[in-house]
C-alpha cells in the first residue's frame, strides 16, 4: 500500500486520518510537535527544515500523499503562531514534500477552513501571504495587534486559511502537470481536543454557525466525516481532481453562500 | 397580526426561530438589497434554512433591520442593515399558504 505523512496526527482530524489509513494497510508518518514521528515545531524555519530533511530519509522513494493539517485556532491567544504555523508551516512542508510526491505522482491535500467562505478574514493579510510571503514583515505587523481579541486571532485564522486555499488554487496546476495533485478540503467545525477546550464565547460563536448536517442537535462535526474526504482527495479514487477547495461542513458554505456556485 | 407585522416583529426581535415559524415547510425568503454591498443576494429555501441562516446572520451582527413601517397588508419598508451597510428596503410577502404561513417572501431595495 502506499507511504503517506501527516502533520498534525496526534490529535483531531489529523490522528483520524492516520488510523483510518493505517486501517487501510498504509505506512503514516506523523509530524506534529507532541507524539509524531517527526517531532518538530512547524512554526519555525529550523522546524520545517528538520521535518523536510526527515522525510527525505524516511521515504527516499517517495510519498504517496501528504496531508498538511497542523494548525491552530484563532481563539490560541498567539497571533504570531497563527501565521507561521497555519500558512507558512504547511506551504513549507507542501513544497518541502514536493520532489518526494513526484516520484510517486502522488498527491497533496491541505486544511483548509469553511470560514473562508464567510467573509471574516483580512484580505490585506490573506494578500501580504500570498503575494509577499516574507514572514518576517507579516509578523512584524500582526504583532502590533491586539491578541487578547478574539476576533482579531479568528480574522487573522480566516486569512491564513484563505491564504492556503488560494495558493492551492495558485500552484495546482503547475502540480499536476508535473504529477502531483493538490487540493484543499475546508471542514466545518468539528469536535475535537480544540473545540472542546473552547471558552463560552468562542462556543457560542461556534452555535452561529448551523450545520444542516446536524440540524437541532446543537453538534458539531465528527473528525472522521473530514478524514475521510481527506483520505479519498489524497487517494487515486480522486485523480481527477486538482485544484479544488472541497467544503466539508455539512452545507454550512451552501446554507450561507447558496449563490456563490463557483 | 397579517404575516407582514409578524414579520417585522420577529426581524426587529432578532428571532431567528420565530421568522422560521412564520414560513412553511417549503417557503422562500429571497433578498435583493444586497448587490451594492459586499453581501450576495439571499435566496432561502425552507424553514429550517431560514431557521439556520438568521440564527447566523443574527449572531454575527451581520443584519439587522430598523425604523420599519408597514405600508400595507402584504408590505413593510425598513432600513435593513448588512454587516454595517445601510440599504432602504421593502418587503413584500407575495404567497401564504392556507393555513396562513409565508410560502414566498421577497426583500427589494426600495
Amino acid at each position: 500500500m502506499g507511504v503517506y505523512a501527516i502533520s498534525g496526527a496526534s490529535s483531531g482530524i489529523g490522528a483520524k486520518a492516520k488510523e483510518l489509513l493505517l486501517e487501510r494497510g498504509n505506512q503514516v508518518i506523523n509530524i506534529d510537535l507532541k507524539d509524531g514521528d517527526i517531532c518538530v515545531n512547524l512554526a519555525t524555519e529550523e522546524g520545517r527544515k528538520e521535518a523536510v530533511d526527515a522525510l527525505h530519509k524516511m521515504c527516499p522513494d517517495g510519498l504517496d500523499g501528504i496531508i498538511c493539517n497542523a494548525g491552530v485556532s484563532g481563539a490560541c491567544g498567539n497571533l504570531p503562531l497563527i501565521i507561521s504555523l497555519n500558512y507558512f508551516g504547511t506551504i513549507a512542508l507542501a513544497k518541502g514534500a514536493y520532489d518526494l510526491l513526484e516520484k510517486k505522482h502522488g498527491s497533496c491535500v491541505v486544511t483548509a477552513s469553511n470560514t473562508i467562505s464567510q467573509g471574516a478574514g483580512r484580505m490585506d493579510i490573506a494578500d501580504l501571504l500570498n503575494n509577499i510571503g516574507d514572514e518576517t514583515r507579516v509578523l512584524h505587523l500582526v504583532n502590533q495587534m491586539d491578541a487578547s481579541n478574539l476576533s482579531v486571532g479568528n480574522s487573522l485564522y480566516v486569512s491564513t486559511k484563505y491564504a492556503l486555499a488560494r495558493w492551492v488554487r495558485r500552484v495546482s496546476a503547475a502540480w499536476a502537470a508535473n504529477g502531483v495533485r493538490i487540493n484543499a478540503i475546508a471542514p466545518g467545525n468539528v469536535n475535537t481536543a480544540m473545540t472542546a477546550t473552547m471558552s463560552t464565547s468562542a462556543k457560542m460563536a461556534l452555535n452561529a454557525l448551523p450545520i444542516p448536517t446536524k440540524y437541532g442537535q446543537e453538534t458539531l462535526m465528527d473528525a472522521d466525516e473530514i478524514a475521510e474526504v481527506m483520505i479519498f482527495l489524497v487517494s487515486d479514487k480522486a485523480k481527477g481532481v486538482n485544484g479544488n477547495v472541497m467544503f466539508v461542513d455539512g452545507g454550512t458554505d451552501a446554507l450561507l453562500n447558496s449563490e456563490k456556485v463557483y | 397580526m397579517k404575516p407582514i407585522e409578524k414579520y417585522v416583529e420577529v426581524m426587529e426581535n432578532k428571532d431567528f426561530a420565530g421568522l422560521a415559524e412564520l414560513f412553511s415547510k417549503d417557503g422562500i425568503l429571497s433578498d435583493y438589497c444586497t448587490n451594492s454591498s459586499a453581501q450576495k443576494e439571499f435566496h432561502i429555501y425552507g424553514k429550517e434554512t431560514i431557521n439556520m441562516f438568521f440564527r447566523n446572520k443574527f449572531g454575527f451582527r451581520q443584519y439587522s433591520i430598523m425604523d420599519a413601517e408597514v405600508v400595507n397588508d402584504t408590505q413593510a419598508e425598513f432600513i435593513a442593515n448588512f454587516g454595517g451597510y445601510n440599504i432602504m428596503a421593502i418587503a413584500t410577502v407575495r404567497e401564504v399558504t392556507e393555513d396562513g404561513h409565508i410560502k414566498n417572501l421577497t426583500v427589494r431595495p426600495k
